[in-house]
């Protein structure tokens, strides 16, 4: 019964005061558009940073004139190794095939030489979903003490310099992302007040009428639902369109072709459009409380 | 005033004070029996309105005591005054509609608030809209409106959920000869079928031949009572 009136009234405000109603809502989603923009970015600098390091694997070289039934058990003994997805075994044959061709126009200079000269090695590829940039230097650190073993390497310059720009990162996109979320709850907040004390003689003209501060606040708490809810629903659509536009373009570009983009996870999506929605009805709300006293 | 029966509106030493040296109202005893028609008069400033105020609870008595039907306006918590408001019908000086919405919305504001079903809104509304002489422009807004209309409008809004008393501040001092005897006519029939009426008003003629209660405001003291 009363949220039919609501309902109504709401609907008949929205009209009425369609381009204010228009304008809070439009800088509900610029202030969210930022923010939102900001979490894709950081989301994707992320990820690269991870896959990026993920293409860097460890090469466990053996010592020569290992006893060859000693190979399979090495191999279980690092397939069973915590966060470890692949491994593959190079023989010393193998690696003198990878030299050769590696070497192209200049293999005579491989004449002569013994195939059998390179040392053995396992190439380990840590498990995506486990792996970090610790993970790596740990594996890496328990197959070093292994008395078969005559060296590891894992690109530890680079594993260094990842961690290094992931915790930057990482304190980047909190510390902005905080900054970004106030100033959004902020200017929304502000914005907010300000309708709603650009209509306060209509609520002290419905307190006078015999309204109850329900009654005077349910439309209002309504239209800031919607308009929290479509301000975040532009913000983001905003964000998939220009996600999606890029994307494409990466496609094209054979210079990027391994470089994935990826969307917000959806988690994201929910904690941006609820804390949008939640913003307004709290800024409302607030808003509206001086005028409901006596 | 009947023996026994409790006044629809009692003051009881009532004055009000807005700042130092700011005395509106001064010492007040009044009262006011259920279904009686009273004029208020005084000049401007002399705290016509102020009193009004008090009864509906816009403003606080500095000191003394309110009551209206039966209500303390002391006691009254912020959840109860919109109950004293309801049992109210004002009739603002300055009408204090909503300019932006029609005439309609206007006056179904006071039936909404009440949870009053819409189609029983519609036929209350229309009805006493025609009654105030603005059947063809209930979908007007307020703000294109005439002062005179705008006027009868406030009215409209203060009498159409049928308050048991109604507190009209000037309610005709925008209107020509015509439209303020139909609006006393109005009032009378109000009165006639029960609301207890308490009118404020500057113009002479509206009182002068009545053998209803005046009474006389003046620098915020009740001087004297017809
Ligand atoms: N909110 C207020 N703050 C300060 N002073 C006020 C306030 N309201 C009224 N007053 C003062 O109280 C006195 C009485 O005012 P009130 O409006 O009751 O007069 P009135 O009799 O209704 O006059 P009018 O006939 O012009 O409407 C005036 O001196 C006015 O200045
Ligand atoms: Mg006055």
């Amino acid at each position: 019964m009363m949220i039919s009136i609501f309902l109504r009234r709401a609907l008949t405000d929205i009209r009425q005061y369609l381009p204010t109603q228009m304008m809070t809502t439009m800088v509900v989603s610029l202030s969210l558009l930022i923010l939102t923009f900001f979490c894709l970015f950081s989301v994707n600098l992320q990820h690269f940073v991870e896959r990026f390091g993920n293409e860097l694997g460890i090469v466990v070289f053996l010592k020569q004139g290992l006893p060859q039934e000693r190979i399979p058990l090495l191999y279980q003994r690092i397939a069973g190794l915590d966060g470890v997805e692949t491994v593959k075994y190079v023989s010393p044959e193998e690696a003198f095939k990878r030299l050769r061709s590696y070497l192209k126009d200049e293999q005579e200079v491989l004449e002569g030489v013994d195939p059998r000269f390179l040392p053995p090695s396992f190439e380990i590829q840590i498990n995506r979903a486990v792996f970090n940039l610790t993970r790596i230097k740990q594996v890496a650190g328990v197959i070093e003490q292994w008395p078969e073993v005559s060296k590891v390497q894992y690109g530890q310059e680079w594993i260094d310099r990842l961690e290094a720009l992931s915790r930057i990162v990482e304190k980047a996109v909190v510390i902005g992302g905080l900054l970004l979320m106030l100033t959004a709850a902020f200017v929304v907040a502000n914005t907010i007040k300000l309708t709603v004390y650009a209509r306060q003689e209509e609520l002290e003209i419905l307190r006078l009428v015999g309204a109850t501060n329900s009654f005077i606040q349910g439309p209002f708490l309504i239209e800031a639902f919607l308009q929290g809810l479509a301000g975040s629903a532009v913000a983001l659509s905003i964000v998939f369109g220009t996600y999606v536009y890029l994307e494409r373009m990466l496609g094209l570009s054979a210079l990027f072709k391994n470089f994935e983009l990826s969307f917000l996870p959806w988690q994201y999506v929910v904690a941006i459009i609820s804390s949008s929605v939640i913003l307004c009805v709290m800024g409302t709300a607030l808003a509206m409380r001086r005028f409901l006293r006596l | 005033m009947r023996e026994g029966d409790t006044p629809a509106i009692r003051l009881k030493g009532v004055s009000k004070r807005f700042g130092p040296g700011n005395l509106a109202l001064v010492d007040i005893d009044l009262e006011i029996a259920k279904g009686e028609f009273v004029f208020l008069t005084g000049p401007s400033g002399s705290g016509k309105s102020t009193l009004l105020r008090l009864l509906f609870c816009a403003e606080r008595p500095t000191t003394g005591e309110v009551s209206v039907d039966e209500m303390n306006i002391d006691t009254l918590s912020g959840a109860q005054i919109p109950l004293l408001r309801r049992k109210v019908g004002v009739i603002f000086q300055d009408f204090k509609l909503l300019y932006n919405y029609t005439v309609f919305e206007n006056v179904a504001l006071a039936l909404e608030v009440i949870g009053l079903r819409p189609d029983q809104v519609k036929k209350r509304v229309k009805q006493v809209v025609e009654g105030v002489g603005l059947g063809t422009k209930l979908n007007r807004k307020a703000i294109q409106l005439s002062g005179g209309e705008q006027q009868r409008v406030a009215i409209a809004r203060a009498v159409v959920n049928r308050p048991p008393i109604i507190l009209a501040d000037e309610p005709t001092g925008n209107l020509d000869r015509k439209r303020t005897g139909e609006v006393m006519m109005l009032m009378e029939e109000l009165n006639a079928r029960g609301a207890t009426i308490l009118f404020a008003t500057h113009d002479e003629r509206l009182y002068q031949n009545t053998h209803r209660r005046v009474l006389r405001l003046k620098n915020g003291k009740l001087e004297s009572a017809k």
